[in-house]
């Protein structure tokens, strides 16, 4: 029984490959595609079979099981992920937040619902795709970054208990994604050439508004046009609702202005968005909630490298308790668009020390 | 490892007999049955042998039989041939898909349907048919033997209820054929509709009996096979099979049934001795057909442990993505969710023997003892 791992199979290159991993290192894999949502329920036109949750890509998925003889079933995790990431994710959008659903999936279905999934089949280890690393040292497991720093995916994990690090397999942590490919092409997976999945897997036309609008209609009908203000409080023209913008946004606005403007400031409460030149948005401290540490004794202040966006380039940050008993970040130097909602990582090298929602942005 | 397929509801293995006069007949038989010329005529005796073996079987005329690719053509053929706009349409709620999802299709051509629950026991109750019925009823359908629940209903008094209203009478009878006697003889049914591969046939051959005198429209429209009801060059070995399979079960039912009656009690003695707490849901059933409740047990990962420790069963209502969800026809007994949840349908049939139901037994209850009294009382 020690040995059995459950995997999770989307119907993608890399959990196939994962999965061919997973027999070489001798476990005994058990393949579950996680039906996460239906389009019936979150609206958007169905997309090609390369999407997640289509039939084709569960059925992509046990081809590839198919074809190593081992048993795979689909499972429906459509609850707990409308519960924990769909509704969240309108509901930040509409208090003016840009959410990262990918963490909140991560965190609160694929370690948690999936790894109870797991422990009830008798398999005492998860194994998924992500680019990212286990790293065991004596008996502390700690999370890092992918080989493949193109892929990495470790920033998307920061939230899961830490608990779970030793009950987790990344079978591609030292692999590339040009390397994967070629596995998979080898073995002649039936995946091999599916396309990369970019965009979020439940607005898969990658139309916020319109996910929206068609998710929380009730909510989103009542938000009306509103004012584009500046930081000096004037009117500069009318926006369509606060929903349909980011932080740091530059195009779409209709205004023209001798100096590239962007949005700096989402107000929900009274639907204002306020612009700024580039230079209005460095900042250099923000505050931070859902703080997860994966490292046990972490002490403050603590020097961290820290990485604001997914994607975005890290830098060096001091993170302490504020007089509030909240969790502040002082950046080394000011950053561009720190953004309320998204998921704020510290690293020391390549390891994760642990991540935070960015919740106030402060001077 | 050997696996031990329970799920004989959900299609049965090829009965190695069936199996290789099939494979003679592909070897050998490859005419088309509608040619004049020899090869043509050995295919058409194929077919007529099996209409006669099936009509044997049903004590029904051979003219009374069309071949179909199985229970879901008969069905929709049935009621789409028979109701149209301003007729009433009686049926239940735990009708195959092929009955149910056929509803809204009639609705929308302005057919007017009842449909009526089955009482706690899985059962329809005759009264509840009776008091639906209306001056313009044409068609009632009942399924003979539940496919869930392993039910069977009084179809004799129901069909007798029809005749006596002057209303057609179809059951779906694919859960029953080769599993009880029916006997078309003395039972007014007009239409009835069977699948071979739940009977050790093969899959995507089945039958409907059409009452002589009935007028039917085909739903493939083409050349003239199936006297004209059903256009399309025939499968002749799968015909020829479907026609040996009717033969040996319906010639085996009394054997049978014996043999799975002592497999389905040693397996519910097996689990009563070792404390399995459990209910079997549906009363009035046909041997082998177990839908049991465990409570405290999720029935889905009772399945996939099983599964994995080669032992085939079944849980809930399958969707295209392969997915289940609970059971609706339970929920529609009166089940609650959480009871739905804990159930799971085991069947056997003739291929199984005692010591495989013993390796059932010892799996099921070492699953499930661990949960339901979180000790191990079976140590491997």
């Amino acid at each position: 029984m020690q040995n059995k791992v459950l995997v999770a199979m989307s119907g993608g290159v890399d959990s196939s490959v994962a999965l061919i991993k997973i027999l070489e290192m001798g476990y005994d894999p058990i393949g579950v595609t996680m039906k996460l949502w239906d389009y019936k329920d979150v609206g958007g036109k169905s997309l090609p079979d390369s999407n997640c949750c289509s039939v084709g890509a569960i059925n992509n998925a046990k081809l590839v099981c198919d074809k190593f003889s081992v048993p795979h079933y689909t499972i429906d995790f459509t609850k707990v992920f409308l519960e924990k990431v769909v509704k969240n994710f309108s509901d930040e959008y509409l208090s003016g937040r840009t959410p990262n659903p990918c963490v909140r999936c991560n965190s609160f279905v694929k370690w948690d619902a999936f790894l109870q999934q797991a422990e009830e089949l008798g398999a005492s280890k998860i194994a998924t795709g992500h680019y990212a690393k286990i790293i065991k040292n004596n008996n502390n497991y700690s999370l890092a970054k992918g080989s493949d720093s193109r892929k990495d995916q470790a920033y998307v994990l920061w939230g899961i208990p830490r608990g779970t690090l030793n009950k987790t397999i990344f079978p591609l942590g030292d692999m590339t994604k040009n390397e994967v490919r070629k596995i998979a092409i080898q073995n002649r997976l039936e995946t091999a050439h599916v396309p990369e999945s970019m965009d979020i897997c439940f607005v898969a036309d990658n139309n916020y508004s319109r996910f929206l609008n068609d998710f929380s209609n009730d909510k989103v009908s009542k938000i009306n046009q509103g004012e584009i203000k500046n930081s000096k409080g004037e009117i500069l023209g009318q926006h369509t609702g606060y929903h349909n913008y980011t932080i740091g946004q530059r195009k779409g606005l209709g205004l023209s202005m001798p100096q590239p403007n962007y949005v700096n400031k989402i107000d929900a409460k009274t639907n204002t968005i306020v612009i700024g030149e580039k230079t209005e948005l460095l900042k250099n401290s923000c505050s931070i909630s859902q703080v997860n540490w994966l490292k046990e004794n972490i002490k403050f202040p603590l020097k961290v490298s820290a990485q604001i966006r997914y994607n975005s380039k890290e830098v060096d940050a001091l993170v302490s308790i504020n007089k509030h008993n909240a969790i502040d970040v002082k950046f080394e130097k000011p950053q561009l668009a720190i953004t309320p909602g998204q998921s704020i990582v510290f690293y020391d090298n390549n390891t994760v020390l642990g991540g935070g929602i960015i919740s106030k942005i402060c001077s | 490892m050997k696996r031990i397929y329970c799920d004989i509801a959900a299609t049965t293995p090829l009965d190695p007999q069936v199996n290789d006069f099939m494979i003679e007949i592909q070897k050998t038989i490859f005419g088309n049955a509608s040619s004049i010329h020899m090869e043509g005529q050995q295919a058409k005796a194929i077919i007529e042998k099996s209409r006669l073996q099936v009509s044997k079987a049903l004590s029904c005329k051979s003219e009374e039989i069309i071949f179909t690719t199985g229970g879901s053509e008969s069905n929709n053929m049935v009621l789409k041939s028979i109701l149209n706009g301003g007729d009433h349409f009686i049926t239940t709620s735990y009708e195959h898909p092929s009955i149910k999802n056929v509803i809204p299709y009639l609705e929308n051509n302005g057919v007017q349907v009842t449909v009526i629950n089955p009482n706690k026991d899985g059962l329809i109750d005759k009264s509840d048919i009776e008091n639906n019925i209306l001056k313009n009823t044409k068609l009632i359908s009942v399924m003979f033997v539940n496919n869930e629940l392993g039910t069977i209903n009084s179809i004799k008094e129901i069909a007798r209820l029809c005749k006596q209203n002057n209303i057609l009478f179809h059951t779906d009878a694919v859960q029953a054929f080769g599993k009880i006697n029916i006997d078309l003889d003395e039972t007014p049914i007009d239409f009835l509709s069977i699948s071979a591969h739940k009977l050790y046939g093969p899959k995507g051959i089945g039958v409907l009996f059409i009452r002589e005198g009935n007028v039917m429209h085909p739903l493939v429209h083409g050349g003239s096979q199936e006297k004209k009801l059903r256009a399309g060059t025939e499968n002749t070995p799968a015909i020829g099979g479907l026609g040996l399979a009717s033969e040996i079960t319906s010639s085996n039912i009394e054997k049978n049934i014996l043999l799975i009656k002592k497999l389905e009690k040693k397996l519910l003695d097996n689990l009563s001795s070792a404390n399995i707490i459990f209910s079997i849901n549906g009363l009035n059933r046909i041997p082998g057909l177990l839908n049991l409740t465990f409570p405290g047990i999720e029935g889905q990962n009772l399945l996939l442990l099983l599964d994995i420790a080669g032992i085939s069963i079944s849980y809930g209502s399958a969707c295209g993505s392969g997915s289940v969800s609970a059971s609706k026809v339970l929920l529609n007994l009166g089940l609650s969710e959480e009871e739905a949840k804990s159930s799971v349908r085991i069947s056997i049939g003739k291929t199984h023997t005692l010591n495989q139901i013993d390796v059932l037994s010892k799996n099921l209850i070492n699953i499930i003892s661990k949960k339901q009294h979180n000790t191990q009382i079976y140590a491997e």
